[in-house]
């Protein structure tokens, strides 16, 4: 009784120092989101809030012999670590109510604020809480909350227990030279990757909280003085207005802030590997690391981008340019190949040599389609297998190219239903899809294949032709972040050109992307290595 | 407005597809021509075509019954009509752009062919990259009835077989759609075209026993050059004055002549290379032709005892007596053309024309009929040696009795 009357009065007085800062942002919902100094009711307005949800732990403490608890310790089950718990909290505070039981005869006065301290003083890495919201959020975060009888506060200890993959090799961006580590579900694990590579004091993390009730940790990233401030703002902006109730993996977040909406081609680039965001971000771009994904996004994205392979960097210069090029022999093949086999062969018999006509010709004496519904049946089909192969378990995968070799390679040209060279054509399609190294990239082309062949069945080369003006000119219209997608080919920046189609060697490439970044863009002197080595 | 507009967007989407596939044939509704031939039959032309059959021509399976192409004929008031007559016996309408050899049938080429190549020029169909060919006393229906070995369809053999002799064995000249009527109508040249034989039985050389055998009994052969004045054939060149011919207009990429040595045998030698200059002066208001002419050669076999090639003295005997065999060939031809023809093939009229425009304006009424066969013509060959071939002097020179 006694020490509830104190405690009332100490309470008291708190609330009133309390009021003396400026309140934060509502003040009319800061009456019942502050907690108050009834321990008792504090638990209760947080069960209420928690629905008796089964994971979350209460363990209500009673020190210094009173038989009312005065110390609450909560935390959810499985994200909080039970045996740091023990360690760093539960033993603290039995022995200090050890310790206050022996007192107890001096009568010393048990005030909240006093027991904070005393178990604070034992921690590493806590915070105060001081509203339901902040609570709730640190608690379903991981995170232990102590809230003591007589104090209108509470703490929050940070105790992650929860199961981390771990940072594991990459799985989509692989690499025969170059770091194998990819990024991970846990955003703090993701940070450090990036740190770990990056030791610059500029390096700069803004983080906050997206989803209404995912409360997901979203980061930016950039380095101060490199990246380009408007694009920061812009970024920040963009993040400001997102107002869903979910942000389950970056995809979310890349489709709301997007550029543009209708258009197949990806204006906001995605990596798993650390060392291909540590690059970008020396290139003066800013990165958005989702907690809950190893997929990170990086902004502005430029059409050559998802061209560019990590590797390209690390292996010679000669090596990256000829890989690059085939790259983009690649794209026109994997966008074309079926369309132009359609176009010349049903409308430009003349562009064929003689001897590959006849073969071409001999080969379709029995087929009963148009060229055209050919090449349709044969990449849909395609694209079908290659999506089973994606779902399917993967000790089941296998089943799928024994279907598909037999299926399409043999039996539906022996039936005399597909021709031989249109199976070549497919599969040539197909390979040449696969070199991409970006996945949204690739599949943005062969969806885009569908419509060419269109044109091409109805027009013969003309109908090529318009298409690909119509894409060419899409892809220019698109801005990523403001930035030109085609850069730097439209706008033409010569100075680009040395890392678009070929990369020249390092210590040709004095400065980052003028695109991007007009400050501070010299990236080393101007000296070749043998003249510095002299 | 969004509305509006997409529906507008979904119009235009439709109608495209409406127009679509418009003038679009698969690949197994052509039927490909490979060779086409036309006759005079009285008033009417009769167009010959003959079409590939790709099953047979591509097929995997060896020994197939059937023949590899076959042969569609149809008459017509004009060329046109016939061909368009043809979907009568064909069922696929003919496709003409693989077209790889045109035959004109010599008594056609003797009326006349300038008619015809209009047609071939303005439709769209034709390619001008197809050889042109006269036959040589055949009609050209009967020379597309012959079955060729090696190459399965007759037209292939004419066009492949065309292209190197041009190339390795200089008589032959391939004379394309667009060369011809470039020849045609400049006013100092005449066209030529190579001719076409059919050697051997030609009753058996329609059958498949013509290929059945290791030694083809029919077989078709180009032989010598049709001299044509403007578009009608007036005559032939035979093998060494077509030769004479090709090395007059610079044509001759690479050959084989031959010298007499001073004992028995002969010393061949591989052409390698050849240029031809030819100038137009005007001496005493008369034109004459200055014709330089530049040989390069290898020795390609010796057929006699006593030659000694490691001796400068040899080679430089070689040369000039190869000089003077030259200089006798190309003199024989222009005088027998001079003589017999009276039709400026060579294109000296073209030479006069370009250097000497003014005098050409005065003289192009009687080049043909004047001045062309008094044209006097000044020779001058270079002939070098540049190679004896892998070996040396020759073994002949070890050998004793």
């Amino acid at each position: 009784m006694r020490y509830r009357r104190k405690s009332n009065q100490f309470t008291n007085k708190t609330q009133a120092s309390a009021k003396e800062p400026p309140s934060p942002a509502k003040p009319e919902s800061s009456s019942s989101d502050i907690l108050n100094c009834n321990l008792k009711a504090n638990l209760q307005q947080i069960k209420k809030m928690l629905g008796n949800s089964t994971d979350i732990i209460i363990r209500e403490v009673p020190v210094s012999g009173s038989k009312e608890p005065s110390i609450a310790v909560i935390y959810t089950d499985g994200l909080a670590d039970p045996k740091e718990i023990n360690n760093s909290i539960m033993r603290p505070i039995s022995s200090i109510s050890e310790g206050y039981k022996d007192g107890s005869s001096c009568s010393s006065p048990l005030d909240g604020q006093h027991l904070l301290d005393d178990i604070t003083s034992g921690l590493k890495d806590f915070s105060e809480v001081q509203d339901y919201t902040s609570l709730l959020h640190d608690l379903l975060s991981g995170d232990t909350i102590l809230i003591f009888e007589g104090l209108n506060k509470g703490i929050s200890v940070s105790t992650p227990g929860w199961k981390d993959r771990g940072v594991t090799e990459t799985s989509a961006e692989n690499v025969v030279r170059g770091p194998r580590e990819a990024f991970s579900e846990s955003i703090r694990t993701n940070t450090a990757l990036v740190r770990r590579k990056i030791k610059d004091p500029d390096l700069r993390l803004e983080t906050q909280q997206i989803g209404r009730r995912t409360q997901t940790n979203v980061s930016i990233m950039f380095i101060q003085g490199i990246a380009n401030e408007k694009i920061v703002q812009e970024v920040r902006d963009r993040l400001a207005v997102i107002d869903v109730d979910g942000i389950l993996e970056s995809g979310y977040i890349e489709e709301i802030i997007q550029d543009k909406t209708l258009t197949p081609f990806p204006t906001i680039y995605n990596t798993e590997r650390p060392d291909v965001v540590a690059a970008e971000l020396l290139e003066g771009k800013v990165v958005i690391l989702v907690d809950g994904t190893p997929f990170v996004l990086v902004v502005p994205a430029l059409f050559v981008s998802f061209l560019h392979a990590a590797e390209d960097y690390y292996q010679r210069a000669d090596i990256s340019s000829f890989l690059r090029m085939l790259r983009y022999l690649s794209i026109f093949i994997s966008l074309l190949a079926p369309s132009l086999y359609v176009a010349i062969s049903t409308f430009h018999q003349e562009m064929l040599p003689t001897q590959l006509l006849f073969g071409l010709a001999s080969q379709r004496e029995q087929i009963p389609f148009p060229a055209f519904v050919e090449a349709l049946l044969m990449e849909l089909t395609f694209e079908i297998l290659r999506e089973a192969g994606v779902r399917l378990p993967k000790n089941i995968g296998s089943a799928i190219s024994i279907v598909g070799t037999l299926v399409i390679g043999q039996a539906a040209v022996e039936a005399g239903i597909i021709s031989a060279a249109m199976v070549i054509v497919v599969a040539t399609t197909a390979i040449s899809s696969f070199v991409l190294p970006s996945f949204n990239m690739s599949i943005a082309f062969r969806m885009l294949r569908f419509p060419l062949m269109l044109l091409a069945g109805s027009f013969g080369l003309f109908g090529i032709f318009i298409g690909v003006t119509t894409l060419i000119l899409h892809l220019c219209s698109l801005r990523s972040f403001g930035i030109p997608y085609m850069a730097p080919f439209a706008p033409l920046i010569p100075d680009g050109q040395k890392d678009a189609i070929i990369r020249l060697p390092h210590w040709l490439l004095l400065t980052r992307p003028r695109i991007i970044n007009k400050k501070n863009m010299t990236r080393r002197k101007s000296t070749p290595p043998e003249k510095s080595r002299e | 407005m969004k509305r509006i507009s997409a529906l507008i967007l979904l119009n235009l989407a439709v109608s495209l597809l409406l127009s679509g596939c418009w003038s679009r044939r698969e690949l197994n509704d052509l039927a490909i021509a490979v060779a086409a031939g036309v006759d005079k039959v009285g008033d009417r032309y009769r167009l010959s075509v003959q079409v590939a059959i790709p099953g047979q021509v591509a097929s995997k399976k060896a020994g197939s019954s059937q023949a590899p192409a076959t042969l569609y004929t149809a008459e017509g008031d004009t060329l046109f009509e016939a061909a368009r007559r043809m979907t009568q016996i064909s069922p696929r309408k003919i496709y003409f752009p693989h077209l790889r050899v045109f035959l004109i049938g010599e008594s056609m080429a003797r009326q006349g062919i300038a008619e015809i190549l209009d047609f071939l020029l303005r439709d769209h169909e034709f390619r001008t990259d197809f050889f042109l060919v006269v036959t040589r006393g055949v009609t050209a229906e009967e020379t597309l009835k012959i079955m060729t070995p090696l190459e399965t369809i007759p037209a292939n053999k004419l066009f492949n077989s065309l292209q190197t002799a041009a190339k390795a064995w200089s008589p032959s000249k391939a004379v394309t759609l667009d060369e011809l009527i470039n020849d045609l109508i400049k006013e100092g040249k005449h066209p030529v075209l190579t001719g076409l034989e059919i050697s051997g039985d030609r009753n058996i050389g329609q059958t498949k026993e013509n290929i059945l055998n290791i030694y083809t009994p029919s077989q078709l052969q180009y032989s010598g050059l049709a001299v044509f004045k403007l578009d009608k054939l007036i005559g032939w060149l035979d093998e060494k004055d077509s030769r004479g011919y090709r090395f007059l207009i610079g044509e001759v990429k690479s050959s084989v002549g031959f010298e007499r040595c001073k004992n028995q045998g002969k010393v061949v030698l591989e052409i390698l290379k050849t240029n031809t200059k030819t100038k137009g002066k005007i001496v005493d208001s008369r034109p004459e032709m200055d014709i330089k002419v530049y040989v390069e050669a290898n020795v390609a076999s010796v057929e006699c005892r006593g030659l000694d090639l490691t001796k400068p003295e040899t080679i430089t005997e070689l040369e000039t007596r190869m000089e003077e065999k030259v200089t006798g060939l190309l003199e024989s031809v222009i005088a027998k053309v001079q003589k017999e023809y009276k039709v400026d093939i060579f294109g000296f009229g073209e030479v006069l024309r370009r250097s000497h425009p003014r005098v050409w304006a005065k003289m192009k009424e009687d080049w043909n009929e004047y001045y062309f066969p008094n044209l006097k013509t000044h020779i001058q060959v270079d002939y070098t040696i540049r190679r004896n071939g892998t070996t040396g002097n020759s073994f002949l020179n070890e050998l004793k009795e």
